[in-house]
C-alpha cells in the first residue's frame, strides 16, 4: 500500500540546511521545534536509563529521533509495569505479615496484641453507644499436668482443639483469642448479661464433651472461666482484672466452673 | 583484571564480579538511595568485560525487591548483554527465585521479555549470604 514513510531526521536536517529556504517564515519556528524535540528525547533517555554510556553500545545513534522516542517510551512503560508488580508483591507481603503479627501461630486465633487492640476499641464503642460488653478469661484446668503426663505435643493438640471448639461456639461478632500460655480471652460485644451466660455456658459444655480417646489413659479436659461485664467508666485494665479475679475464684472454688465477677 | 566487590546491606544488594570466571553475581534487596552511584561501577564492569574479553559472560542473580531505579539499572545491563549477543558474543542470565513465591518468577519473565540470549529462571532454596 503506502511506502514506508521516509525517516524524518535527515529530511528535516536537510530542509533546515537548504539555503533556498533560509527566508521561509516557517524555518525559524521549525528549527526551534526540532531543537526542543531533540532536547526532550535526550531528557527522556536520561530518565529511562541509568547509564550515560548506554547509548554507545546500543547503537542508539543509528535510530532516527522518532524511533528513539518510541523505544524510550516502550522502555519506560516496561519499567513502570515491572515496578507495579514489585509493589503488589510488597503489599501482599505486608498483608501476610500483618496477619502473622496479630495471630497466634499454634491455634490461629487472635493473639494478645490483636486482643488488646480490640479490647480498647470495643470498650470505647461500648462507652459511646452505651452498649454492654463482656470479657471472659478461660483457663485450661491442670494444663501443666497434661503436659507432664502426655508430653508437650499432646499439650499443643489440646490447646488447638480447645481453641477451635471455643471459636466454633462463639458468635460471628465475638472475638476468641489466645491471651497467654493456656489462657484464652473471649470478647463479647453488645451482649447483655443473660445472653453472655448462654454463650459462656455453651463454650463450657462443648469443652466438657471433648474426649481424646486415642490417648492412654483417654483424656478429658475442663476449663475455669471468669466473666466480667463492663461497668460504666471502667478502664480496659480494670475490666480484665475483674475477669481475672473471677477466674482466680473459679480455680480456688474447685475448677471446672464459671464465676461472674459482677 | 577488574575488581568488583560491593558488600550488600539491608537496602542494597551484594554485587561481586568474578572476572576470571566471567560471572557477575548479584543478590539481595535493592532500594539504594542513589542507584546511579551503586550501579554505575557495575555497568562499567560489564561494558569493560564485553569490550575486552572474548570469553562468555554469565549473570547469576538472586535478587529480591528492586526499587524503580534498580529496575532501570538491571534493564540497562540486560540491554548491554542483548547488544553483545547480537554481535555474536556468548552471554547468559540465570535468575534464581524462592519457589514459595511464584510472583517473582513472573517478574523475571517480564525482565526476560526483550532478551534473546539464554535466560534461565530457576527455583532455588535461599542460601545464607557468605
Amino acid at each position: 500500500m503506502s511506502a514506508t514513510p521516509q525517516p524524518l531526521d535527515p529530511k528535516i536536517e536537510q530542509l533546515l540546511a537548504d539555503p533556498a529556504l533560509a527566508d521561509n517564515p516557517l524555518r525559524e519556528a521549525m528549527a526551534a521545534l526540532w531543537h526542543e524535540h531533540q532536547r526532550l528525547v535526550r531528557r527522556l533517555e536520561r530518565i529511562t536509563h541509568l547509564s550515560d554510556s548506554f547509548q554507545a553500545l546500543a547503537h542508539e545513534g543509528e535510530l532516527d529521533l522518532t524511533r528513539k522516542l518510541e523505544r524510550q517510551l516502550r522502555h519506560l512503560e516496561k519499567v513502570a509495569r515491572i515496578s507495579d508488580r514489585y509493589q503488589s508483591m510488597l503489599r501482599e507481603l505486608n498483608v501476610a505479615l500483618a496477619h502473622a503479627s496479630t495471630h497466634d501461630l499454634l491455634t490461629g486465633l487472635a493473639n494478645r496484641r490483636l486482643l488488646s487492640e480490640r479490647l480498647r476499641a470495643e470498650t470505647e464503642r461500648s462507652l459511646r453507644g452505651q452498649t454492654p460488653l463482656a470479657v471472659a478469661l478461660v483457663d485450661i484446668d491442670h494444663f501443666k499436668t497434661i503436659n507432664d503426663t502426655y508430653g508437650h505435643d499432646v499439650g499443643d493438640r489440646v490447646l488447638q482443639t480447645i481453641a477451635h471448639t471455643m471459636e466454633d461456639k462463639v458468635r460471628e461478632y465475638d472475638l476468641c483469642g489466645r491471651w497467654g500460655g493456656e489462657e484464652f480471652l473471649l470478647l463479647l460485644p453488645a451482649t447483655d448479661g443473660e445472653h453472655v451466660r448462654s454463650v459462656i455456658e455453651r463454650v463450657q459444655q462443648a469443652v466438657r464433651l471433648l474426649v481424646f480417646d486415642d490417648l492412654q489413659p483417654p483424656l478429658r479436659v475442663t476449663v475455669s472461666i471468669g466473666v466480667a461485664n463492663l461497668q460504666f467508666g471502667e478502664s480496659v485494665d480494670a475490666l480484665v482484672k475483674r475477669a481475672d479475679d473471677a477466674l482466680l475464684s473459679a480455680k480456688r472454688e474447685g475448677r471446672d466452673r464459671i464465676v461472674y465477677g459482677d | 583484571m577488574n575488581a568488583l566487590n560491593i558488600p550488600g546491606d539491608q537496602s542494597t544488594p551484594s554485587i561481586v564480579g568474578h572476572w576470571d570466571q566471567g560471572v557477575l553475581a548479584m543478590s539481595g534487596d535493592s532500594y539504594p538511595e542513589n542507584a546511579f552511584e551503586l550501579f554505575g561501577p557495575v555497568i562499567q564492569w560489564v561494558e569493560d568485560f564485553l569490550a575486552s574479553e572474548p570469553r562468555p559472560l554469565q549473570l547469576d542473580l538472586r535478587l529480591l525487591y528492586l526499587n524503580t531505579s534498580s529496575i532501570r539499572a538491571v534493564l540497562d545491563i540486560f540491554d548491554l548483554l542483548q547488544a553483545a549477543h547480537e554481535q555474536g558474543k556468548q552471554v547468559g542470565v540465570r535468575w534464581h527465585y524462592d519457589p514459595r513465591n511464584e510472583r517473582v518468577r513472573e517478574l523475571a519473565e517480564e525482565f526476560a521479555e526483550d532478551c534473546s540470549f539464554p535466560f534461565d529462571i530457576v527455583p532455588s532454596v535461599e542460601r545464607a549470604s557468605a
